[in-house]
């Protein structure tokens, strides 16, 4: 069964992208919320910038590769939520009675997770130049910028479905979800500069796989090209995207026993 | 697989799920190609539990199944390939179209575009979706949704559909139109058809043969005339005009004279009882003996046997009474009434 591995994984994932393009509304909020955050985060904080040591000319060049993150990491998170609406409404058991790999279950959720973030991230990406956020590292790094989301909406899946296999009430996972997605972004430098906070927080944000990806992003946008900074932070989201999509299968396969 | 084989075969059966509970207690039966076999019992008899190990969603703690030449928990992929499943759940996608999950499912069990194409517009076909079947099912009644079910799971050409309370949950008339269709795919796919039911009108109109489950044990197996006739017969019940010089017990002993009777008793109500086992040939000859002995029948009721009756017989409990109350099972009765409101 292991030959139908990839094409499972696809027909899983081709049923959550015609999910995804049938709602309209949660279409309209993707372009809306970026904008939002954007300008009003960027309004809000505006005079932060003026700080001595503030590591860019404005706060919105400051802020944006942090909301590309920050939507990368709602988009990721609540992937698990799927799986246990499956679960509940019986869809679950029409997909593992049908021979398809027990796996593709996962990777084909974590897929379609990858390419609906790599969407989201494009388009922030689009209101943010439009908005006049300086991007130094031109248009391959803006391909950059979308890999390293994706890489990292992808550890989020595995966290999110590691959860969804063991829990099998969706209040229940919003509660576990919404208890970790609040401290990973603050405990990052998303919003902040590292150096505004204090020692304790900075040894967290250091640590926080959020960082991989906004680190070297952040250089894409404010100084450009950082080939081993980017590479470093690729490699460990690929690793950690792996452990923790390894983990949800296992989790997932223990789960049907 | 030799052609006389079942194409079911099951032998002492356990599943015990963690905790201890003994769903299924050590069942055996077979199921011939081609059948359509009921599983008739209450909620928390163990009908989805023995599905669950038959499609080989569940391992069993002991015993076997053998389901299209294949031992459910050594071949799971291979029995998999060649059943359809379709769960008391109606588990299609409501943000999809109908064709959409159609090709979905001919996609998860491997079909290529053409075969899917062609399956997709018989199956659509059979249970009348071919108009509505580019439309969302959030648009579609729970009829439709059952009916879409179905024919997701014949998409691959099954040798068997295993089908767990093909009509819970649905008002008559749909319920009516569902059992056409069971009958109308057996017919032109030559499909073997597994349920399960709670219903025994369900049972008797619609399977070849019926095994009655409780408490996880098969208590009677048959065709549904067999288990019938196993109680007794037909019940016919008559009130006689009290005839003079008659004591109770000579006309006990007349009614026994009756041609084809198997017993006859007084009811508390001062009627009278007569069991036979062709009640139509019985009744007539009852009211000639009787006639002939110059007593007056005021009225006269015959009674079919159900499968009502026959679980009564083998469980001592009315089916209706003995349905569990889970919460499970009726938030998932609460779900599916929301999503057909």
């Amino acid at each position: 069964m292991r030959t139908t591995f990839l094409a499972d994984t696809w027909w899983v994932a081709w049923r959550e992208w015609k999910r995804f393009v049938g709602q309209k509304a949660r279409i309209v909020m993707i372009l809306v919320q970026p904008f939002i955050w954007l300008v009003l985060m960027g309004n809000m904080f505006e005079k932060m910038a003026a700080l001595p040591n503030f590591p860019a000319e404005s706060y919105l060049d400051y802020m944006a590769p942090g909301v590309v993150t920050m939507v990368t990491l709602f988009g990721g998170i609540f992937g698990g939520m799927s799986i246990v609406w499956d679960r509940r409404l019986g869809y679950l058991n029409k997909l593992l009675a049908a021979p398809i790999a027990r796996s593709s279950v996962v990777s084909g959720k974590m897929l379609a997770i990858g390419l609906q973030t790599a969407i989201q991230a494009a388009i922030i990406f689009l209101i943010a130049l439009a908005l006049g956020v300086s991007f130094k590292a031109g248009p391959l790094g803006s391909l950059a910028v979308i890999g390293l989301a994706m890489l990292l909406s992808l550890v989020f899946a595995g966290i999110s479905l590691s959860f969804g296999a063991l829990i099998t009430s969706h209040e229940t996972l919003i509660a576990v979800v919404n208890f970790f997605t609040m401290p990973l972004m603050f405990t990052s430098n998303a919003m902040l500069p590292l150096s505004f906070m204090p020692g304790w927080l900075q040894t967290i944000a250091r640590v926080n796989p959020l960082s991989y990806a906004i680190n070297p992003m952040r250089s894409l946008f404010l100084s450009g090209w950082n080939v081993g900074e980017l590479l470093q932070g690729a490699a460990v989201l690929t690793l950690v995207a792996l452990a923790f999509g390894c983990l949800a299968t296992w989790l997932f396969r223990r789960s049907l026993a | 697989m030799l052609a006389g084989d079942p194409i079911i075969q099951v032998t002492d059966l356990v599943k015990e799920y963690r905790g201890g509970l003994r769903a299924v207690d050590g069942v055996s039966f077979s199921v011939q190609r081609g059948e359509i076999f009921g599983f008739l019992g209450p909620n928390g008899a163990g009908k989805t539990t023995t599905i669950m190990v038959l499609i080989s969603l569940l391992r069993p703690t002991a015993g076997r199944a053998v389901v299209c030449g294949h031992d459910v928990a050594r071949e799971p992929d291979r029995v998999r390939s060649r059943i359809g499943y379709v769960s008391q759940d109606i588990a299609v996608d409501d943000a999809l179209t109908g064709e959409q999950n159609l090709f979905l499912q001919g996609r998860l069990y491997h079909l290529d575009r053409e075969t899917i194409a062609r399956r997709m517009a018989e199956v659509l076909a059979m249970v009348d979706l071919t108009d509505r079947a580019g439309d969302l099912v959030l648009t579609y009644s729970g009829g439709m949704r059952k009916r879409l079910d179905i024919a997701e799971g014949l998409i691959h050409r099954p040798d068997i559909l295993f089908l767990d309370e093909p009509t819970l949950g649905l008002d008559i008339q749909t319920r009516r139109r569902i059992w056409d269709y069971i009958r109308l795919l057996r017919a032109r796919e030559g499909v073997t058809v597994f349920m399960t039911t709670h219903y025994m009108e369900e049972a008797d109109q619609l399977c070849d043969r019926v095994a009655i489950i409780d408490h996880g044990r098969i208590v009677a197996l048959g065709s549904p005339a067999e288990l019938k006739a196993a109680i007794g017969g037909d019940l016919l019940t008559l009130d006689i005009a009290a005839g003079d010089g008659h004591a109770a017990g000579d006309l006990v002993g007349l009614l026994r004279t009756v041609p084809g009777t198997k017993q006859a008793f007084r009811a508390d109500d001062g009627r009278w009882v007569l069991v036979a086992g062709h009640g139509e040939e019985a009744a007539p000859a009852v009211l000639e003996v009787l006639g002939a002995h110059g007593l007056r029948v005021r009225s006269l009721a015959m009674k079919k046997p159900t499968l009502d009756d026959v679980f009564l017989h083998y469980t001592g409990r009315e089916l209706r009474r003995s349905e569990g109350s889970d919460d499970f099972g009726r938030m998932r009765m609460g779900l599916r009434r929301a999503r057909m409101g």
